[in-house]
């Protein structure tokens, strides 16, 4: 089965709930299981929460696209922000080993992605920032 | 995102039910900074109610799990269901946190 839901949000973290409603009906409507569907809402989330709270240096709004899809036994999202340019590939792996005490206070959201997704494709395009994260669905 | 306060001996269990994101986490952690400031130092958070947990989420229980640390203190997390014990464990949270499968087996755990 294909499938594709195209949205934009704007940058704004409560469009987070949009999002998480959107990403809900996509999985229920072509019957993710439980635990894909936990990993298409997390990378975006991951992902939007970075781009709202880090890509932009101005106070206006901004519209993010986000393009949700099912193809081949693949599910595939993808985002395109007009925010500074920021590619996540180039985030190091957080050492996962260190105490709390020396545990730093952030930098997990890509390594999530990364560990809930197969790939990770990232461009940049007409001063846009194009991310595209696939990860193969067996049981569809 | 809706959370339950209750004291049990020394610890204060801490009901989390919904989602706790970039947004929700703001709520937990004023409702966390409130409590240690008053002197608080034994939490049980249990998740039965948890369907969803972002690196944000994440982030409040390890500022909150660090604080506590330097006074003697500690945050215990009982009940994660399965896909938020898979973020947990992807993070290597699962490592830096005592977990339980049920709020009453680490109710058991700590009674004296």
């Amino acid at each position: 089965m294909n499938d594709t839901v195209t949205f934009q949000l704007k940058n704004n973290l409560s469009e987070l709930e949009k999002l998480n409603q959107v990403v809900d009906k996509f999985g229920e409507k072509n019957h993710l299981d439980p635990n894909d569907a936990y990993a298409l809402h997390l990378s975006l989330d991951e992902v939007l929460t970075n781009i709202i709270s880090y890509g932009y240096d101005d106070l206006n709004e901004h519209l993010i696209t986000i393009c949700i899809l099912l193809r081949d036994k693949e599910l595939v999202a993808e985002v395109e922000d007009d925010g500074n340019p920021f590619n996540p590939l180039n985030v190091p792996k957080p050492d996962l080993k260190q105490p709390i005490e020396e545990r730093p206070v952030g930098g997990l959201g890509i390594h999530l992605v990364r560990s809930m997704m197969d790939t990770l494709e990232y461009k940049r395009s007409n001063g846009k920032n194009i991310l595209t994260m696939k990860k193969k669905i067996k049981y569809l | 995102m809706k959370i339950s306060e209750e004291n049990w001996g020394s610890f204060v269990i801490l009901d989390i039910d919904g989602q706790l994101n970039a947004i929700t986490c703001n709520e937990l952690e004023k409702r966390l900074n409130t409590l240690i400031d008053q002197g608080e130092k034994q939490f049980l958070l249990n998740f039965t109610g948890l369907d969803y947990i972002s690196s944000a989420g994440l982030r409040v229980l390890l500022v909150a799990a660090k604080k506590l640390k330097t006074g003697n203190g500690k945050i215990v997390l009982a009940s994660l269901k399965g896909q938020v014990r898979k973020v947990f464990d992807a993070a290597g949270f699962s490592a830096l946190f005592h977990m339980f499968d049920t709020c009453e087996e680490a109710m058991q755990n700590f009674r004296s």
